[in-house]
């Protein structure tokens, strides 16, 4: 029974992982954690800034489909 | 044993496959089960997937694990980051999933539920998922580039060039074409356009908070803000049943046409943050929620297939649009079996995300079987409402009437009876004035998905809730690719225009970002207001073009393709992206060809601007509508030079490519592959990009 339980929180833990950063919740963590942002540890953005940039880039190119 | 084992499964699986197939081809009854169609096309998906993709992956492509990929090697934390491929899947298929294999199948199925059922299938599983798969790969071996570079560097200089014009070209179609769609499903509906019209302040207030509040938390926003619409849906209703509201949110086709292309102006120009992106995170939401709230649906419903296996209108004299089955079953299905818009995806975000090659195969084929399992969803959809009622719905007042008896007794003298009561009965059912001659495919399919719904919650009680829904998802998403391709049309804008005055590239120079801006939305506005005010229905027009220029992109990247193999001296398994590409080529050109001079005025542009200018030197026109009239006139003859453009730039790179493949073949040209060189992976074997998360 705790061995299930275990297992559903393993599995609950890795399904809200992977949706955060699906939909983009987790982006800020994964660039503080990313080899770029830690190779150059001076420059970092905020939360508000990185949102900003990172919508800025996305959409100057094709990302949504017919 | 273990292989033995393997085998057997897989020989259960393909055999089962092909009795469904046998089952929907020659199935002659009454009605036939929906579940058919569901174990149909999951079978052949799997076994495409194990079998061909595999051999893909394998022989044509070599896959290789060890290579670093450019999300190793270029992590930036923003372009370049490394993914799960679970992730990377959902955002691929989030990008790629649009409303082309909603609204391309239901609109084929007046041609009966087969052509389209087969090419959905076959299509998908020999061209699009292989289109999508190679280029994917083709672009993560050259560090992310996109479809133009790779054409520019891999064919020729002017290949480049065409491909970047076939995509301004083919997003303007598209952004025309989408925005009929929305405004046929909204005329005349204010619970339809309440419900729309007020996604706009929400999303604007999600906006706010994601840039000020919370920066970047998109998922208690989403929440939030799916919570709000849906509760809008709902006082949608309200809205209606009061007669002061409703008056304000009863629109016109025009009116909403002129709507629609200053919501597209606002949201090119208006800051990203503000109104397009938060209007993607609703979307992302609701189009999951809807597309496997549909699946779901049909699995529990089983809902009975109405419409025949083939109807009389494959010999070309259907209402929905003219053509005969071949080219234009092809050309309407379009993206639910191969879109050359994939093409921008797969060399765009996802080859700088993918963790290892081999999940190129996942991504790029799975994304694109599942693509055109939702093509199979809408087609089920479409076909399970009676033949008569689809039709009601579907074909413009010049083919059927306004409405009534006389509309209703055309339909039935088609062989697919229908009394006019039935349609007043299922507008007052799903809350709509009248659902005669709403062209486009949305309200269709938002019927079909209405009844699905409410047989697996509600009943006939919210029917028209349901409807409403089915009809704001739809039209959600559509906006959501119309403000997004609107704001990527500027960007292409600006990039042409900066090559003679470099200030207007500049994209943070405001009256370059206003210009650019109206530069594109009048481009595509253009288009849709010659759809709206066409007498045969903007779609018998605009549908076919989006679907020639669509296939037409597809057949560019499988030029590509082809051209990287012959590099790669895989010339043995060229017939990969050689076959589909021939395929595409021949059913364009020939679309091309009948849609500019076929003599059927419902189908050749130049026929029908002969038709109209006879009309007028007969003096059979009035007066007062000679000027509009010449303004159809112009309209068919602009169509017919944009698709013979389209057809004439396709011909010219496909010449180049024969050139430069001739040049390689006969070893007069040395042959260059601009791959980024080799570089060992350092991640182990088993690393699958948890060491990004938090276990």
């Amino acid at each position: 029974m705790r061995h299930l339980s275990k297992t559903a929180a393993r599995l609950f833990r890795r399904f809200w992982r992977g949706l955060r950063e699906w939909c983009g919740d987790a982006a800020y963590e994964t660039y503080l954690r990313s080899n770029g942002k830690q190779a150059s540890p001076t420059c970092t953005l905020t939360p508000a800034e990185f949102y900003v940039e990172q919508l800025n880039r996305r959409y100057s190119k094709p990302n949504r489909c017919c | 044993m273990k292989r033995l084992f393997s085998i057997v499964i897989w020989l259960v699986v393909a055999l089962l496959g092909a009795g469904a197939f046998a089952k929907i081809a020659f199935d002659r009854g009454e009605s036939l089960n929906a579940t058919w169609f569901v174990v149909a096309a999951v079978c052949c998906y799997l076994v495409a997937y194990r079998l061909y993709s595999a051999f893909v992956a394998a022989k044509v492509l070599a896959l290789d694990d060890t290579r670093a990929t450019p999300s190793e090697r270029l992590d930036d934390g923003r372009d370049f980051v490394p993914t799960n491929k679970w992730v990377l899947f959902g955002h691929h298929f989030a990008a790629i999933a649009g409303p082309g294999p909603l609204v391309g199948p239901t609109l084929a199925a007046q041609f009966g539920y087969l052509p389209g059922t087969l090419w959905l299938i076959a299509g998908a599983a020999f061209a699009g998922c292989v289109q999508d798969f190679v280029i994917l790969f083709c672009s993560i071996r050259r560090d992310g580039k996109s479809i133009g570079q790779m054409a520019r560097e891999e064919v020729s200089e002017r290949g480049g060039f065409i491909a970047q014009l076939a995509v301004l070209a083919i997003m303007t179609i598209l952004l025309a074409v989408i925005g009929l769609v929305v405004v046929n499903a909204l005329k005349s509906s204010p619970w339809a356009t309440f419900t729309l019209a007020m996604t706009i302040p929400i999303a604007l207030l999600l906006g706010l908070y994601l840039r000020f509040v919370r920066p970047g938390r998109v998922l208690e926003a989403s929440v939030m803000g799916v919570a709000l619409v849906l509760f809008v849906v709902v006082a949608g209703q309200w809205v209606a049943d009061s007669p002061s509201w409703a008056r304000v949110f009863t629109l016109s086709g025009v009116a909403l046409a002129f709507a629609i292309i200053a919501y597209g102006f606002a949201a090119s120009a208006l800051p990203v943050w503000l109104l397009l992106a938060p209007r993607d995170y609703l979307s992302a939401f609701i189009k999951a929620g809807a597309i496997f709230s549909l699946a779901a649906g049909i699995l529990i419903v089983r809902p009975q297939v109405l419409m025949p296996p083939l109807t009389r209108f494959i010999d070309g004299t259907g209402p929905v649009f003219a053509g005969k089955i071949f080219p234009f079953c092809f050309i309407t299905i379009a993206c639910g079996a191969i879109s050359g818009f994939h093409s921008l995806i797969s060399s765009g975000t996802t080859p700088k995300m993918i963790l290892r090659e081999s999940h190129a195969r996942f991504i790029g084929y799975g994304a694109m079987l599942l693509e055109s399992f939702v093509g199979v969803m809408a087609m089920v959809a479409a076909c399970a409402m009676p033949p008569g009622v689809y039709f009601a719905i579907n074909s413009p007042p010049s083919v059927v009437g306004n409405a009534g008896d006389a509309a209703a007794s055309t339909i039935s003298g088609w062989g697919y009876p229908l009394q006019a009561q039935t349609m007043t009965d299922l507008a007052h059912k799903v809350g709509e004035i009248t659902l005669w001659n709403r062209a486009g495919g949305a309200p269709s399919l938002a019927v079909g998905m209405a009844q699905i719904f409410s047989s697996t919650i509600g009943g006939e009680r919210l029917l028209s809730i349901w409807y409403h829904f089915a009809i704001m998802f739809e039209a959600l998403f559509i906006l959501t690719v119309l403000d997004a391709g609107t704001r990527v049309g500027r960007f292409m804008v600006q990039d042409l225009g900066g090559r003679f005055w470099k200030p207007f590239g500049r994209t943070r120079w405001m009256p370059g970002v206003l210009i650019s801006s109206a530069i594109i939305v009048a481009l595509w506005g253009y288009f849709l207001y010659q759809g709206v005010v066409d007498p045969l229905g903007g779609i018998n027009s605009l549908w076919p073009l989006f679907g020639i220029s669509n296939q037409l992109l597809a057949a560019v990247a499988l030029v590509v393709a082809t051209t990287i193999l012959m590099k790669m001296g895989k010339l043995r398994w060229i017939w990969v992206t050689l076959l589909p590409m021939a395929w595409l080529v021949i059913i364009t050109m020939t679309a091309s060809y009948q849609k500019i001079f076929d003599a059927n005025p419902r189908i050749g542009f130049l026929a029908y601007a002969k038709v109209l200018a006879a009309q007028i030197a007969a003096g059979r026109i009035p007066a007062e509508k000679v000027a509009e009239t010449q303004r159809l006139i112009f309209n068919q003859r602009l169509d017919a030079a944009v698709t013979g453009v389209l057809a004439a730039m396709i011909l010219v790179l496909i010449f180049e490519a024969l050139v430069h493949w001739y040049s390689i073949l006969s070893h007069r040209k040395e042959s260059v592959l601009h791959e980024s060189p080799y570089v060992a992976t350092r991640w182990a074997a088993d690393y699958s990009g948890a060491a990004h998360g938090d276990d």
